[in-house]
């Protein structure tokens, strides 16, 4: 009895997904979180540049010493795992189900080698002695990196669960595919403006 | 909306009472089967208004003094004997804060998440405010209990109360990303997911009050912008929406659903056994 409820709900599912090219993409309270995670990294982003502009010299002096290969690496790699959640989601809207797989695989191993970076990079500055106590640069860019990171990890663990959705649904959930793709292009973004305010600004 | 009472017959409600809200046609008041949850409910505003004027005008513990105070200021504030009186009032009073937190407990039970989520919920709402509250009252207190403490005392209990007072920030993280996770995996909507959402930067956002272990001076000090500020921005109007929902969530809980009431529904279904 309820199997059969949940079939005919799902397949309702279905057919209120937007398959139609156009129509809004992913869950609205994932547009919630998205628009509210900006402005919050905003307002951070802001009181950084505030500070920053009290103490120009330490900050400067500090982002300097930043490993920048690493930053540029970090970047090309979440710029390459958002191309292939794109391309994934592509393939899911199109039922083409093994190749979205494939897609979404390698959208996790580029988002998991981030993690695996970002300790390459810490380790020898915290071993250098460089901690968020030496000066506000670098309780900022702790701070902010981690928090950062901790949305990525949180991506992987959502990614996880639309390759899981994907792989064992009858009719992939194309809207929860959708959820988790814009939440990963999000990470995505803020790491663009983390790069640009930490690494590159002069 | 109105699916707790089946009595009701539309035009005979009395006015300003509301189906779901669980008082059956002709019943007084304290016979209302959630008057336990709406008691908890209203302990909070009592015990937040109480929190506001003791922590405020009061004792001007907050906003947070600087850890950069002068050993002069620092003793002064800590002997003052409004402080004492705080302290004791809160100290009597935290256990309202127990109340309060059974009614998110009472309503996260509705939704399809693990038992542990309220288990672990309930862990953290007891560590939380040991180490939150019952903590600082201690060390704030003993600077007018006894006023010849030496005033390296004084700094150093100084230093402690605010340190767990903001620093412990972590031991909600828990309570809190409970609640949130369990909004978000619940299927049966009892908050709305944007509320999950809300929770999950409540309580990331409460574990940058780590840095206050480290920086005494600027933002990410006690009384920085970013470490205590800018959390309050984002803490006070959760707990006033938050708050709002737990009550909407309150008054649509269906009858069937209130344990208290679950003996009585019990008992045709024990005669229809015995027969």
């Amino acid at each position: 009895m309820s199997n059969t409820l949940e079939s005919v709900v799902h397949k309702v599912d279905v057919r209120e997904q937007p398959q139609v090219v156009g129509a809004f993409p992913g869950q609205p309270s994932m547009w919630f979180f998205i628009i509210g995670d900006l402005l919050i990294f905003g307002a951070y982003f802001i009181a950084y540049m505030a500070y920053r502009s009290q103490e120009p010299d330490v900050f400067l002096q500090s982002q300097q010493a930043m490993n920048q290969g690493v930053g540029a690496i970090n970047t090309i790699v979440l710029l390459t795992s958002s191309l292939f959640v794109a391309l994934g989601t592509e393939a899911v809207r199109a039922q083409k189900i093994r190749d979205s797989l494939r897609l979404f695989g390698l959208a996790m191993v580029f988002g998991a080698l981030f993690p695996v970076l970002k300790i390459f990079e810490w380790l020898p500055k915290i071993e250098a002695g460089h901690t968020p106590g030496e000066n506000l640069y670098l309780m900022f860019y702790y701070v902010m990196t981690g928090l950062h990171l901790f949305h990525v990890l949180l991506g992987l663990v959502i990614l996880g669960f639309v390759m899981r959705n994907i792989k064992t649904a009858a009719n992939p959930d194309v809207r929860f595919v959708e959820t988790g793709a814009i939440y990963w292009h999000m990470v995505d973004l803020l790491w663009l403006v983390l790069f640009a305010l930490f690494y590159l600004m002069r | 909306m109105s699916d707790s009472v089946s009595v009701d017959a539309p035009g005979i409600k009395a006015p300003g009472i509301k189906a779901s809200s669980g008082v059956r046609q002709g019943e007084p008041w304290y016979k209302n089967k959630k008057l336990d949850q709406y008691l908890c409910f209203w302990s909070v505003p009592i015990f937040y208004t109480l929190f506001g004027l003791v922590f405020v005008p009061l004792s001007w513990m907050m906003p947070p003094r600087s850890p950069d105070s002068s050993m002069a200021e620092i003793v002064a504030f800590m002997q003052s004997e409004n402080l004492l009186f705080a302290c004791v009032i809160l100290i009597l009073s935290v256990g309202l804060a127990a109340v309060g937190n059974a009614v998110y407990m009472t309503q996260m039970r509705r939704m399809t998440v693990s038992p542990a989520f309220r288990f672990a919920f309930m862990a953290g709402s007891i560590t939380g405010p040991v180490v939150g509250c019952l903590f600082p009252m201690f060390c704030f207190g003993l600077g007018a209990f006894r006023p010849d403490y030496d005033p390296e005392i004084l700094a150093m209990l100084y230093d402690f109360g605010y340190l767990s007072f903001i620093g412990c920030l972590g031991c909600f993280c828990l309570m809190w990303s409970m609640l949130g996770l369990s909004i978000l995996l619940d299927k049966n909507n009892i908050l709305p997911k944007w509320l999950g959402y809300y929770t999950v930067w409540q309580f990331v956002t409460e574990l940058f009050a780590a840095t206050v272990w480290i920086a005494k001076t600027g933002p990410f000090a006690w009384d920085g912008l970013l470490a205590f500020w800018f959390n309050m921005v984002l803490y006070v109007p959760w707990q006033i929406i938050v708050y709002f929902y737990i009550y909407k969530a309150i008054q649509n809980q269906p009858e069937h659903e209130l344990p208290n009431v679950l003996p009585v529904k019990a008992q045709p279904m024990l005669q229809g056994n015995a027969l």
